[in-house]
């Protein structure tokens, strides 16, 4: 028994001692992203060691405050609360934007919707249009598709629209539930994260260019338009850091910056953030 | 084997044992401890009375309990309606009607429903029930209270076919030959004597059966839609506890009155599911009574 528990506190000690390994956590739709940039990170600098988990962007944070965590992603900005929490620890974290997301507003391909604006989404989403009749003259109650009430996503549209969500909005546990619901929903009106609806995914659905004011139609597809942030709807992905840490972890956040990173990031679905 | 040697046996089985025993209890108590010293801290920054008397689940301005508990009674309602007739009357051909081949081979196949991942049922709700759904009833979309309580009920009905049929096997022959002598035929006999005689085993039963589907996360968390207004029937959306605990545990800041309220509705959900078993319990250890 005795030696038991000494075998146990060896191996908690063998644990700590990590001079050698970041460790990522948090944001379950940042981890695909986050595993696949560590493992060709790895790859190219075996001397330090990126380990990933997901968990949510609330996890992450935590982990970060905890100290079991380098790097928190998160897939939203920062609470109010949270930032709270790190002064009272007098820990201070900056933060680094590795990537950005672009929203997709989507309809079935039966709709005979072919662009949107700013003005439009944010009435059908707070529950103010309730049927298509006034946008296509079908006669069809709208079903809204979104995010859970805390996913970065459903925050990031809620603040740029300045808007409240009605109550009616289905909320869908991830990005790929949005997507097969809204194949087979000629009523449904969705948002998912661009990386989504790449090519195949794509298929019965139709996603609809935004305008907003007078400017022309831009698609979430359009690489170009979000390097140069012409589309509306696009968000930076965060990872947050302890000030202290930065020395230790700058060779990865350089790496994610690279020509490698960017590839990475772009396969993935997501906008590196400086194309130019 | 010496006497000393055989007592030190003795003696460290019987510690071994008890520490498995308290073990478990432990762990009860820690999640126990844990959901209400959070829930309390809940409390006191939202006053219990908003908490049960609100109509609006919108973390961060209002927490009301009341849509989420409505959601969770309409699936939970529907799915009993859906398992128990067809649970009991399975049960009843199982143990009553079925050649005892047959029963050999039923019995397992139903069991093994309860095998059935719940994220594959989830699955089927969205690809299969739903759209059916839509059809039949001439709506938009599937994802509404009565395609999670038809999961559900699938999910609930190992647990009340298996107990249901224990408690009519129960029954003691005489009573089925008194019946028959007395003219009385196969029907009767089924729904007059036999299934009154078994009727605590059957509460037990469902009780259970409710405990499983109040309980379940998965599947009404990807069938039945997630919306969180209060719902007026069974086509419509609903939001569960389960599901509101599981879509938002992992995204929201921690040590916040956000956080600790999930604690306080899964705290909810702890007391009502726990309220739900001991009753099953209570039928359960009537029946044994009435038995021995």
């Amino acid at each position: 028994m005795r030696f038991f528990l000494l075998l146990l506190l060896i191996s908690f000690f063998g644990c700590s001692s990590d001079n050698g390994t970041i460790k990522i956590k948090g944001s379950d739709t940042e981890v695909n992203l986050a595993v696949l940039l560590a493992e060709q990170y790895y790859f190219e600098n075996s001397g330090l060691l990126v380990s990933v988990s997901g968990g949510g962007s609330g996890l992450g944070i935590a982990s970060l405050l905890n100290g079991n965590a380098d790097i928190a992603n998160s897939s939203r900005s920062i609470k109010y609360s949270e930032l709270e929490l790190f002064e009272n620890r007098k820990i201070e974290i900056d933060s680094f934007v590795f990537a950005q997301d672009a929203i997709a507003f989507v309809v079935s391909e039966k709709s005979s919707l072919d662009s949107i604006s700013t003005e439009t989404i944010s009435k059908i989403l707070t529950g103010e249009f309730q049927n298509w009749s006034s946008l296509t003259g079908l006669n069809m109650p709208i079903t809204i598709y979104g995010r859970q009430s805390n996913s970065g996503t459903y925050d990031y549209v809620k603040e740029i629209l300045k808007i409240n969500f009605s109550p009616h909005a289905m909320q869908m546990n991830g990005n790929a539930q949005i997507i097969e619901a809204l194949k087979v929903d000629a009523s449904g009106f969705g948002y998912v994260s661009a990386g989504y609806v790449l090519d195949g995914n794509s298929k019965g659905l139709k996603i609809l260019p935004v305008y907003h004011g007078g400017s022309t139609a831009i698609s979430p597809l359009d690489v170009e338009a979000i390097a140069s942030g012409e589309y509306f709807f696009q968000r930076p992905l965060f990872q947050y850091y302890r000030k202290v840490d930065y020395q230790k972890i700058k060779p990865f956040l350089e790496f994610e910056q690279s020509k490698t990173g960017a590839k990475i990031i772009q396969q993935s679905g997501y906008y590196p953030v400086d194309l130019r | 084997m010496n006497t000393v040697k055989r007592e030190q046996i003795d003696s460290l089985l019987k510690f071994a044992f008890k520490g498995a025993g308290l073990l478990t209890i432990t762990l009860l108590g820690g999640i126990f401890f844990m959901l209400f010293a959070n829930s309390i801290l809940f409390f006191l920054n939202v006053p219990p009375l908003d908490f049960f008397t609100g109509s609006q689940w919108d973390p961060e301005n209002h927490y009301s309990i009341f849509p989420l508990l409505v959601s969770t009674f309409w699936v939970a309602l529907g799915s009993m309606l859906i398992a128990v007739p067809l649970g009991i009357f399975s049960a009843a051909y199982l143990s009553e009607m079925a050649p005892k081949k047959l029963q050999i081979v039923l019995k397992p196949i139903i069991e093994m429903l309860a095998a059935i991942p719940s994220v594959a049922i989830g699955f089927l709700g969205i690809v299969l029930v739903g759209p059916g759904l839509a059809q039949i009833f001439g709506i938009q979309n599937g994802l509404n209270a009565l395609n999670g309580s038809i999961l559900l009920a699938v999910m609930a009905l190992p647990t009340i076919v298996t107990i249901s049929e224990d408690a009519i096997n129960a029954v003691p022959k005489s009573h089925r030959e008194a019946s028959l002598a007395l003219g009385a035929n196969k029907w009767e006999t089924l729904f007059k004597v036999t299934i009154p005689a078994a009727f605590p085993g059957l509460i037990a039963a469902v009780m259970l059966g409710l405990g499983r589907a109040l309980g379940e996360t998965m599947t009404v968390l990807m069938a039945t839609g997630n919306s969180a207004a209060i719902p007026k029937g069974f086509l419509d959306s609903v939001r569960t506890i389960t599901a509101t605990i599981a879509i938002e545990m992992g995204e929201v800041p921690y040590q916040t009155t956000h956080y600790y309220s999930l604690f306080a509705i899964a705290a909810i959900l702890f007391l009502i599911t726990l309220a739900v078993n001991f009753t099953g319990e209570f039928f359960a250890n009537r029946l044994r009574k009435f038995h021995s």
